[in-house]
């Protein structure tokens, strides 16, 4: 019987099996493509960093020079720049100022060969139908390999399987965020302006005046830029156009975007990603756990994405070794790690959503002294183990008071966001 | 320097998006679209930094950011109360 079966080989499941072979709990991974393969999310925050260092996969990301993001920058529609440096807030255990941008393909076969070179038995192309279960407890998964069906036992059975969200559709738990449904379009391009130093190589926001609309510009590698326009999907719905002309359109509504795609030549096919934020009723049960995006995602605007799915990883492969000595797998026991997952994810779904209730409050607290290192700590993805969160509170309490003064300045970038 | 004459400055030199008028101290800043509502938060952080106060959130208002007038006038009582 095989301890631990983990469905993905994504940063999530590749993270969980370099946990668990470095604590000596036999894995295996299971992906069911062939990699490399693209994916979005190529932007980190420097949290991962604590990971990274902590399974012995930074000198590789040194090595392999994935380009260094020192911080981020804001776009408002008028014009106007508004820049974060990492090093202005250094995080407690963490010596680098920095995280990276990284071409996905690249950074998750590295790290799912890193989780093998540690231990994790790892088969690509191995397609997981179902998770096996027996009087409510999962007890393996069943797999087609060359057409045939197979069963493989297990003890516990981890779903990284990301935004497949293999076992929360077969349980059918996977609930829509009621109020985001964001779309987006994104592609690969040469010749974009990334602008000059220091901000260059930082992720760069563009704001659109469309609902919830943005477009990302991540550096890749010296020569590629990534680029994303992000709306509501009714935005993209209502354009009636196809991606290249949806796209272009929205390029040219920012004057700074403008500048910086005056040049740019698109170098691979727009691809795109709908249903964005959701979440499963439950993350654990009696004998699973899920991670990272197969368990909840939430808007990317913060490039919390990869950081989430390393600490799901971390802290799921806590659980899984008490599990393992107390040889209890229930999901009572399991508890502990969806609770502090999801104290930590809620606090990144605040942000986001006051974000953008109110945009304009965002690049107002980050120019304010009092609240702009509260905000740098949120930014960096200093998310679990909080309590309480005052700089949100804070925020809260000016879109309350935007809310009540009729003739405040404000007033009109009051998004219609539910606030409870 | 006078508040309203400070004020003046700043905003001219910092926030008159793509104009080069002649701005007056009664001037309706908003809807003539000298200054955006970026530009009035840069103002109040200037403003908390230069008069080292903590402008009320519910005082951002557009009664107080008519003009360089209103506004000079809001902080000459705000600093005497």
């Amino acid at each position: 019987m095989n301890d631990v079966i983990i469905i993905g080989g994504g940063p999530a499941g590749s993270a969980m099996g370099s946990y668990l072979s470095m604590a000596g709990i036999p894995n295996i991974i299971l992906e069911g493509s062939i990699f490399p393969r693209p994916h979005v999310g190529e932007s980190m925050v420097t949290s991962s960093t604590r990971v990274f260092e902590e399974i012995g996969f930074l000198p590789v990301m040194e090595r392999e020079g994935f380009i260094h993001k020192f911080g981020a920058s804001w776009h408002a529609p008028g014009g106007k720049e508004f820049a974060i440096e990492f090093g202005e807030f250094p995080q407690e255990g963490i010596r680098q100022d920095y995280t990276y941008h990284v071409d996905r393909s690249k950074f998750d076969l590295l790290l799912l060969k890193h989780a093998e070179s540690l231990g994790s038995k790892v088969y690509l192309g191995v397609h997981v139908k179902q998770v096996l279960f027996e009087n409510g407890r999962a007890y393996g998964v069943r797999v087609i390999m060359g057409g045939i069906e197979v069963d493989l036992p297990s003890k516990m059975v981890v779903d990284a399987s990301g935004r497949n969200t293999l076992l929360g559709n077969q349980l059918k738990i996977k609930k829509k965020d009621p109020i985001f449904n964001q779309y987006a379009v994104h592609a690969w391009y040469k010749n974009v302006d990334r602008g000059q130093p220091p901000t260059d190589d930082f992720i760069h926001i563009y704001f659109l005046p469309v609902e919830r609309g943005w477009v990302w510009q991540i550096p890749i590698n010296d020569e590629i830029t990534s680029i994303g326009v992000v709306a509501e999907k009714d935005v993209f719905k209502q354009a009636r156009l196809d991606y290249e002309a949806y796209f272009d359109a929205h390029c040219q509504i920012n004057p700074d975007l403008v500048k910086a795609m005056r040049n740019a030549v698109r170098v691979n096919e727009f691809k795109s990603e709908g249903d964005y934020s959701y979440s499963m009723e439950k993350f654990v049960g009696d004998g699973y756990m899920m991670i990272g995006d197969a368990a909840r995602f939430v808007d990317p605007i913060f490039s919390s994405g990869v950081s989430i799915a390393l600490y799901s990883a971390k802290y799921g492969s806590e659980r899984i070794r008490y599990a393992l000595e107390a040889n209890d797998f229930s999901e009572e026991a399991l508890r502990p790690y969806e609770v502090k997952i999801r104290e930590g994810v809620a606090i990144w779904y605040e942000f986001i959503r006051l974000y953008y209730k109110l945009l304009p409050l965002f690049t107002h607290f980050i120019s304010s002294k009092k609240h702009r290192i509260e905000v740098l700590r949120l930014l960096q993805g200093d998310v679990f183990d909080r309590g309480e969160v005052p700089v949100l509170d804070a925020m809260r309490k000016y879109i309350e008071t935007v809310e009540k003064a009729d003739t405040h300045i404000l007033k009109p970038n009051l998004a219609l966001i539910p606030l409870d | 320097m006078s508040t309203s004459s400070l004020l003046l400055d700043y905003i001219k030199k910092e926030l008159a998006v793509g104009s080069k008028r002649n701005i007056q101290m009664e001037d309706d800043l908003l809807s003539a679209g000298i200054i955006d509502s970026l530009g009035v938060l840069q103002l109040v952080a200037f403003i908390e930094d230069q008069f080292n106060i903590q402008m009320p959130d519910e005082d951002v208002v557009l009664e107080n950011f008519q003009s360089v007038n209103s506004l000079a006038n809001y902080l000459d009582n705000y600093q005497k109360v």
